[in-house]
């Protein structure tokens, strides 16, 4: 495990701890510094691990969006500027999707993920929206043991990549076509067609779920006693 | 390239998993863990495309696209579930509901 790594995985928790919401606004922006510095050090390790490699420029470039975009999605204090850093990190993603030709997927993700899941969760943000921050969106909890058992598990996942390959490592196949909408659909309509069965039928339950779940009659003399409140 | 792909979705996953423990309003729970599926996505089509054995196929891929599926399904679920414990408290508030019954 090269102790580039190492230094980036101790900057990024320490940036990280300083970085959420309950500290103090000096203390966030230290550690927002932190996690710049951090994500040098993972540009100089992947040019380090991968020089040469086609497609370098644009994985660093994605990465490094998707990661800022992740930390601020858990690190800020609205919501709605949470769900959007997550459309940033969805774009990321989908870029980086890219760089492995895997077009269809980016385009599918970028579609379900940004354009309707996404959307309804700034639905409901919109709907449960309260006037100020709230004190749960102020104040994290235990961000301290959150970011340790957090980076301990990301500590152990990256010791595994270099410990466990003694084999070299593969090169992708130059021969291997685009993820285009034929490439995927073949296997999903040919060898994956029951579980496709399955994946529509688990959407079926969950939409009926969600309707059966947020269904709730309203009567008049209720919708008159909130707007009363109001 | 196989390994920097397999760090960032391991990246995306601890950062996901971080923000699900530590973060206390509902909605940004549910956030953190489609983020989680990002990191994986990542590692899917990651493993797909340059996989151990030398021959690419489009298995990962596949399998992501399954993955997005679950994940609209969870969402709807989830958001349900979200809305209705609003209207039940007021608050989205995680720590409203520790005691996990209605007073």
């Amino acid at each position: 495990m090269p102790s580039a790594l190492i230094l980036l995985l101790v900057l990024g928790a320490v940036g990280l701890v300083l970085a959420m919401p309950g500290g103090r606004t000096d203390r966030g922006r230290l550690g927002l510094v932190a996690l710049a510095a951090a994500g040098g050090v993972l540009v100089f390790t992947a040019v380090n691990l991968a020089a040469g490699e086609r497609g370098l420029t644009l994985f660093i470039v994605c990465a490094l969006v998707a990661l800022f975009a992740a930390v601020r999605v858990i690190t800020h204090r609205k919501p709605v500027y949470s769900a959007l850093y997550f459309v940033l990190l969805v774009a990321a993603v989908a870029g980086l999707l890219i760089g492995m030709q895997a077009e269809f997927l980016a385009a599918a993700l970028v579609i379900v993920y940004a354009g309707a899941i996404l959307v309804t969760y700034v639905f409901v943000i919109m709907l449960a929206q309260q006037a100020r921050p709230t004190l749960c969106d102020l104040k994290a909890r235990e961000p301290f043991w959150g970011c340790l058992s957090g980076f301990a598990l990301l500590t152990v996942l990256a010791g595994q990549f270099f410990l466990g390959t003694a084999a070299p490592l593969p090169a992708a196949s130059p021969a291997e076509a685009a993820g285009t909408v034929e490439a995927v659909g073949t296997p999903l309509l040919t060898q994956y067609v029951v579980g496709l069965q399955l994946a529509g039928l688990l959407l079926l339950a969950a939409m009926v779920g969600a309707i059966a779940i947020a269904r709730r009659r309203v009567t008049v003399e209720e919708e008159l006693e909130l707007e009363g409140e109001a | 390239m196989l390994v920097p792909y397999l760090l960032l979705g391991a990246a995306l996953f601890s950062l996901g998993l971080i923000g699900f423990v530590t973060r206390r309003n509902l909605i940004i729970i549910f956030l953190c863990t489609e983020m989680m599926f990002q990191g994986i996505i990542v590692n899917l089509v990651a493993l797909g495309r340059y996989p151990l054995d030398g021959r690419p196929t489009f298995d990962g891929q596949v399998f992501a696209l399954f993955l997005i599926g679950v994940a609209a399904a969870e969402a709807a679920v989830a958001l349900a579930l979200v809305v209705l414990l609003y209207r039940h408290r007021g608050t989205l508030d995680a720590n409203a509901w520790t005691a996990l019954k209605d007073e």
